[in-house]
């Protein structure tokens, strides 16, 4: 060992320890135990396929990374059902599908997953830790008879930082072990210094991405009175009329083009008829006027309004023959009936619409089953079966003393039996104060059903005496 | 190779199979007495509330011992189906605890017989024949709960666990004999199609035999559920069996801790797997809150049994999640049969919070004496089957082609 270590230069690297060769697994299992037996812990094996029993014959003893995971599976744990309390009893506590707050069922698949998850990572950086990882280099690899062991060569390692280590001695006993083939293995004397190139790419790569918002920067912090620069010019001045412009194409000089008269566009049946809004869209300026005077909104650019409306009537079936049934309402009463609720409207800043009075629909026993229906699904949870603002969402509200819960509007008030249908109607639709629109879950009809059916529960709970058929009013009265 | 398989003594104590009868014996008066405890416990009024209290805690107990039978046969199909080698040391015994079950046929002929010939609706409330003013739910579920048809289909599930049994049995019997490594191609090639049978049919039988004593109430993972405690229990079943096999100076050698430490994971897995079964259950329908599906629920939180749903959280869950975790607990057996013996007992908890809750069942200390009779007298019957099955019959398949694998075997740190 001596004698090899003159014939080198004199800068000779540190041993780092000895490496033997084995042609199988047996004689490197064998030449394990005996190096164990001597007394050797910093040791490792280098084998082509998992060899069982290594551990053993090398006395490697147990991992402690169980523990690892075992203590990040417990902080996972813990984290996630302290963190879902904290927020969904403490920080912002939300009513969700009525349950309490600390809803320790719904939290239990985020806590699963977050055990999981500090496990996982806590094992697999726990695992570099453990291993001396990342290490981009180590002075075994300096033998290119080392490259078998992941190929058909099994190899033994002992190193030199062990407490009994001495080379000669740990010579012997591998060449004694069956190695076909002992070396010392030097520490690896090659430059630390990381190569030139490499260090000029980094940097210039940093440069380069420093670029684009080197540009942005100075082309914000800066002034230029050339005007922009167009790539796409023909996407940027397109020859087309902008809206709100003026042409000279069309005698009004409008570039804009009203519908022609007496039709209505693909999905704007919705927007225009009375059965689907509730009111009378054509009535609404005239009745707006006088809440907002001075206004300067254009009315109509119609010719003719009353045609366009008749036109639009007879255009859809459906909607004409619910028409039909409300026609008497809609002659007469957009004068008479604003007058009513008009005081009331105007105080709450409601709008003023030119409401239905009359049901577009036929009530009937069927339109009347559906509205009892549709409402005890929709409206009853909040509003409760009787309508009078009771439901059991409202209930629990209640008895969780949350301060922001309003009770639902009783549909018996004063102030709802007076509304007309249309009114209701648009409440349904378009949903009030806390209470969302329906025109998502319900149709039209169905709309129309449920204000049948709670002009029903209004009659039913307010009923007077006239209200009694004609015969039975004594035996009513009798007890 | 034959060579190399040590020479271990595989066949039981005479004494243990003289025991069988006797035992057979003794586990029919434990259920008859169960029954006359049931039946004098109920109210005096209404003897069938005994009848139907008895017939439920039958149930459960028959259960008990099916669902471990059942699950040695998914395990002896699906070590076939992986071509499992580790496993051929330990596999004959869940052979054998699957050929009890033709054993298990004869006995739910007792519940068949009540299902067709009486229409009392004791156990399954829709068997009381048509016009008897049940909820609309169960009303128009009759077409498929008749009592013909449920026969019909109850004799198709044990069909085809019966032929599975026999056949995995009968041939590695055969190899015993010829060391045809034939025989293993062959059952490798049956059990994929015996084991989607398997499934469909342990499926369908929990909706029949379990599920439908709540007759309004559904649950699709029902069927899972059962197979994950079968597969638990049987597990622990197999740990113990080894475990009393070595004590009494069987398989010393065949049977290494290796095996002891994949058995357990394997029971640690199901463990966890019928804590997330029984979990995702509960969380669905809780979060879903509506009434024909929490109803039974809601069962099983009055009466006490509230306590025992919590105790099944802790015991059938995070205890043994906890004690078995461990590889060194794993690699002990004295400590593996504690767990065994823990898993057992925790899964007959399972099965009578599965079964026993009901508005029209009383709990009381009689009941659950009778429940804990009917117990030990379908344990006492299992071992019996047990016993005879075993007879000469070595416990392990020595000339299995993977038995070299199996005792090489090494699970590794």
């Amino acid at each position: 060992m001596s004698e090899h270590k003159a014939k080198k230069q004199p800068a000779e690297p540190k041993s780092f320890g000895w490496m033997a060769e084995y042609e199988d697994e047996n004689q490197l299992l064998d030449a394990s135990r005996k190096v164990r037996d001597s007394g050797y812990t910093r040791t490792d094996a280098f084998t082509p396929f998992p060899v069982h029993g290594i551990d053993e014959a090398l006395g490697i003893k147990p991992t402690v990374l169980p523990w690892f995971t075992l203590c990040a599976g417990a902080t996972g744990t813990t984290v996630a059902l302290l963190m879902q309390w904290y927020l969904n009893a403490v920080d912002y506590p939300y009513i969700i599908s009525g349950k309490p707050f600390a809803s320790w069922p719904a939290f239990i698949p985020v806590t699963f997953e977050l055990t999981v998850l500090f496990g996982a990572f806590t094992t697999v950086f726990a695992m570099l830790g453990l291993n001396g990882l990342p290490r981009f280099s180590n002075p075994v690899f300096t033998n290119p008879k080392f490259d078998r062991a992941t190929d058909d060569r099994f190899f033994l390692w002992v190193d030199s930082r062990d407490k009994y280590f001495n080379s000669d001695k740990v010579k012997h006993l591998l060449q004694e072990s069956g190695a076909i083939d002992v070396e010392e293995v030097r520490e690896d004397d090659s430059p630390t210094q990381v190569p030139r190139f490499i260090l000029t790419t980094i940097l210039t790569l940093i440069l380069i991405t420093l670029i684009p918002g080197a540009i942005v920067l100075n082309m914000r912090n800066s002034k230029s009175g050339s005007s922009r620069w167009q790539v796409f010019f023909d996407m940027d001045f397109q020859p087309k009329r902008k809206t709100q412009t003026r042409t000279t194409l069309f005698a009004d000089g409008r570039v804009q083009r009203p519908p022609v008269p007496g039709t209505i566009a693909v999905g704007e049946l919705e927007l225009s008829d009375p059965y689907y809004l509730g009111y009378d869209p054509d009535q609404v300026a005239a009745n707006e006027l006088p809440i907002a005077s001075g206004d300067s909104r254009l009315v109509s650019f119609q010719e003719d309004d009353g045609q366009e409306a008749d036109a639009a009537d007879q255009g859809d079936g459906q909607p004409a023959s619910a028409q039909d049934e409300s026609e008497g309402a809609e002659d007469q009463p957009a004068a008479a009936q604003p007058d009513a609720a008009q005081p009331d409207a105007m105080a709450a800043g409601e709008p003023n619409y030119a409401w239905l009075t009359e049901l577009p629909e036929e009530a009937n026993e069927e339109l009347f089953q559906l509205g009892k229906q549709e409402f005890e699904q929709n409206c009853a949870v909040c509003h409760g079966f009787g309508g009078y603002g009771d439901g059991l969402v409202s209930q629990r509200a209640l008895n969780l003393n949350q301060g922001y819960w309003l009770q639902p509007t009783s549909l018996h008030d004063d102030r709802i039996q007076k509304q007309p249908v249309g009114r209701i109607y648009y409440t349904i639709t378009n949903g009030k104060g806390k209470m969302g629109g329906y025109a998502a879950s319900l149709k039209p009809k169905e709309r129309w059903a449920v204000v049948l059916y709670v002009r029903a529960l209004q009659r039913s709970q307010n009923a007077k005496a006239e209200d009694v058929p004609e015969g039975t009013q004594l035996e009513a009265a009798a007890p | 190779m034959a060579s190399n398989i040590p020479n271990d003594n595989l066949t039981l104590p005479a004494k243990w199979r003289g025991l069988a009868p006797v035992l057979v014996a003794t586990g029919v008066i434990c259920v008859l007495v169960s029954l006359g405890l049931c039946y004098f416990a109920g109210s005096a009024d209404d003897r069938t509330a005994g009848v139907r209290v008895f017939f439920h805690s039958y149930l459960a107990n028959y259960v008990y011992c099916l669902s471990i039978c059942l699950g040695a046969l998914f395990f002896v199909m699906v070590q076939h189906l992986a071509r499992a080698g580790w496993s051929a040391s330990i596999r004959r015994i869940a052979e054998l605890f699957a050929y009890t079950l033709p054993w298990w046929a004869l006995l739910f002929l007792p519940i068949l017989v009540m299902v067709l010939f009486t229409n009392t609706g004791v156990l399954y409330p829709w068997n009381v024949g048509p016009g008897q003013g049940l909820e609309p739910i169960v009303e128009s579920k009759l077409s498929y709960l008749q009592p013909s048809w449920f026969t019909l289909r109850v004799v198709i599930y044990f069909a085809v666990w019966i032929i599975a049994a026999r056949l995995y049995f009968r041939m590695s019997r055969q190899q015993d004999d010829s060391g045809d490594t034939e025989i293993t191609l062959k059952l490798q090639r049956w059990s994929g199609p015996f084991i989607i049978m398997y499934a469909l049919s342990l499926n369908f039988g929990a909706f029949d035999i379990m599920m439908s004593t709540d007759p309004a109430w559904f649950s699709t993972i029902y069927g899972v559920y059962l197979f994950a405690a079968s597969m638990l229990s049987f597990f622990a079943a197999l740990i113990l069996t080894c475990y009393m096999l070595q004590k009494s100076g069987r398989i010393e050698k065949l049977v290494t801790t290796e095996h002891y430490q994949d058995m357990s994971k394997f029971q640690f897995g199901f463990i966890v797997f019928w804590g997330y079964i029984a979990f995702s259950q509960f969380l669905l329908y809780w979060y879903g809150n509506i009434p024909e599906e929490t109803l039974w629920y809601k069962h099983r939180m009055e009466h006490g049994w509230q306590y025992v749903g919590l105790l099944l959280i802790a015991c059938h869950f995070v205890i043994p999640f906890l004690g078995t975790m461990s590889r060194h607990v794993r690699r002990n057996r004295s400590a593996m049969a504690f767990w065994a013996v823990f898993i057992l007992c925790v899964h007959w908890l399972d099965l009578m919070f599965l079964i026993m809750p009901h508005e029209t069942i009383p709990v009381s200390l009689m009941m659950i004496v009778a429940h804990l009779v009917c117990w030990v007298g379908m344990v006492t019957l299992f071992l019996a089957f047990f016993l005879t099955r075993v007879g000469e019959t070595p416990v392990v398949a020595v000339k299995d082609p993977w038995l070299p694998d199996a005792l090489a075997y090494q699970v590794g740190p």
